[in-house]
Formats: structure tokens, C-alpha cells, sequence
């Protein structure tokens, strides 16, 4: 393996731990604003991690491209589709999650 | 460096002729975008762009009449990129942390955080960097304010979020009125 396959490899592990991570918090933060945080925040960072690792892979600039291109349209979808469940569970009235 | 173009609200300042010359350019700008995007797509296929001129050129005038010319800065898009890289890697380590801690230590709160950037554009493009940023989530977004959701309202968000809206206002070639924010 070169150099640049190891660094493939941490980038992936690292970019799945967060992924993990996000699920994780889907799974037990308390309500639906919280668990919008996991989700949007650790995925954004799983994905870019990941789409990082694959891009040191690719064999033309225009793989590369696509990966960013995909890594920027899942981030655009992510926060906006956060700030509609949001914005909708704010108008329906589900009250915040206090400690 | 800020290119001069303009958005709806300021479109009164410009003579006709200005505002064509102004259209031009953004256009040609948003077609050199357009060709770049069908290359990556079509991995730089010779034969594609047969297609690929056509549907340029028709993009092109769909999105200039949908989106008119608005002011942005060169410098302003280049120094955003490592902030909102550092702000989202930091984002996503502190939602993990309190995902992966046996004592879940979050205490969430609302508050509203009222802007100085003007409507339209940058506020919806603030609203979305926000929902990325370490520890907020945009929730609402009212007539002159964003209600946003804090993981933990121990934290100071409000300068914070007042660092972000000035990041975005350089973005768009935007000064920003000195004070603001607030509760």
C-alpha cells in the first residue's frame, strides 16, 4: 500500500466513526431538535471525511468534482431539510427538551 | 475585491444600460460555471457537448432570470472555505462527544438572534451555514431574526453567530451595521 491508501483508510474509519457517532445521538438525545444536531452536524463531517479519503483515490480531476459535488448537494439538503423538520415541529408546538 | 453586481433591493441605482451590462456578466460568469459542472459530469466526453452546449446556454438563462446578479467578493467565498471547514469539523466533534458521553451532557435552549444582514439571499444562505456550526440549528426564521435551537445555552452563541454573520456578510460584499444581534 502507498501512502496515500493509508491515509485513505483513516479518512474512511474516521468519516464511519462520526456517522456512528450521529446515529448514536439519533438514537438518544432526548427530542427532535437534538436529534436534528446529530444528524446534520455529524453526518456533514462523516461524508466529508469520506468523500476526502475516496477523492485521494480517484483516477481524474472529474472524480474528484462529483465527490464534491455530492459532498455540497448532501450538505445543502442536510440543513435545509434540519431547518424545515424544525421549523414545522416549531409551528406544530412540540415543546423543547429541557434539562 | 468586490465585483460589482446588484440585487433586487438596489436595482433602482443602475441606469438601464448599467443593469444589462451588469446581467451580461453575471451570465457569462454562471456559463463558465455551467460548463465546468457538464464537464465534471460528463468526465470531459468530447462528443457530450452537443448536448452539453445547449443545455449550458438554456441553465444559463434559467438562472439569470430566476436569480438575479447579486454582489458577492471573490476574497470574502476564498476566506469562508478553511472557517467553515474548522467551524464544521469542531461541529461535528462536539455532537459526537455528547452522543458517545454516558451522561448525554446537552442543555438545549431557544433563542432569537436578531440580523443585521439584509433580507433575501445571505440570510437564507446564514440560516443553513448555522444548522452546521457547532452546537446550532436554525429553527425559524422570521421576519427579522433567527430563532435558533443551542445543544447547551451554557455556551456564548451570540458572538458566535455574530462571527458567522460577519464571515457571510464578506461573502456577499456586504458591510455590516457595527453593534446588533442580541436576544
Amino acid at each position: 500500500m502507498m501512502l496515500g491508501d493509508y491515509l485513505t483508510v483513516v479518512l474512511l474509519i474516521a468519516g464511519s466513526i462520526f456517522f456512528l457517532a450521529g446515529t448514536l445521538g439519533l438514537l438518544r438525545f432526548p427530542d427532535v431538535y437534538t436529534r436534528l444536531h446529530a444528524l446534520t452536524k455529524a453526518d456533514n463531517v462523516g461524508l466529508g471525511l469520506m468523500v476526502a479519503g475516496l477523492a485521494l483515490q480517484a483516477e481524474s480531476w472529474t472524480v474528484v468534482g462529483k465527490l464534491l459535488m455530492i459532498w455540497l448537494l448532501v450538505l445543502l439538503a442536510g440543513a435545509s431539510v434540519a431547518h424545515l423538520v424544525a421549523a414545522a415541529a416549531r409551528q406544530r408546538g412540540i415543546k423543547l427538551w429541557k434539562r | 475585491m468586490t465585483v460589482c453586481t446588484y440585487d433586487r433591493r438596489q436595482s433602482l441605482k443602475f441606469t438601464p444600460r448599467e443593469s444589462v451590462i451588469i446581467h451580461f456578466r453575471s451570465g457569462g460568469l454562471r456559463a463558465v460555471l455551467f460548463t465546468l459542472l457538464w464537464w465534471i459530469l460528463t468526465d470531459g466526453a468530447t462528443d457530450s457537448w452537443l448536448v452539453g452546449a445547449p443545455v449550458v446556454l438554456f441553465a444559463t438563462l434559467v438562472s439569470v432570470a430566476l436569480l438575479p446578479p447579486f454582489s458577492w467578493s471573490l476574497m470574502g467565498i476564498v476566506r469562508f472555505i478553511p472557517f467553515f471547514l474548522w467551524c464544521s469539523l469542531r461541529g461535528g466533534m462536539d455532537v459526537a462527544r455528547c452522543a458517545l458521553h454516558p451522561r448525554l451532557p446537552i442543555s438545549p435552549g431557544l433563542f432569537d438572534y436578531i440580523f443585521r444582514l439584509p433580507p433575501g439571499l445571505p440570510r437564507v444562505f446564514m440560516a443553513n451555514i448555522v444548522s452546521l456550526l457547532p452546537g446550532t440549528l436554525s429553527a425559524e426564521l422570521g421576519a427579522n431574526y433567527l430563532q435558533v435551537h443551542v445543544l447547551d445555552e451554557r455556551k456564548d452563541f451570540l458572538s458566535e453567530l455574530e462571527k458567522v454573520e460577519q464571515r457571510v456578510a464578506a461573502m456577499f460584499g456586504i458591510s455590516l451595521p457595527p453593534s446588533g444581534g442580541g436576544e
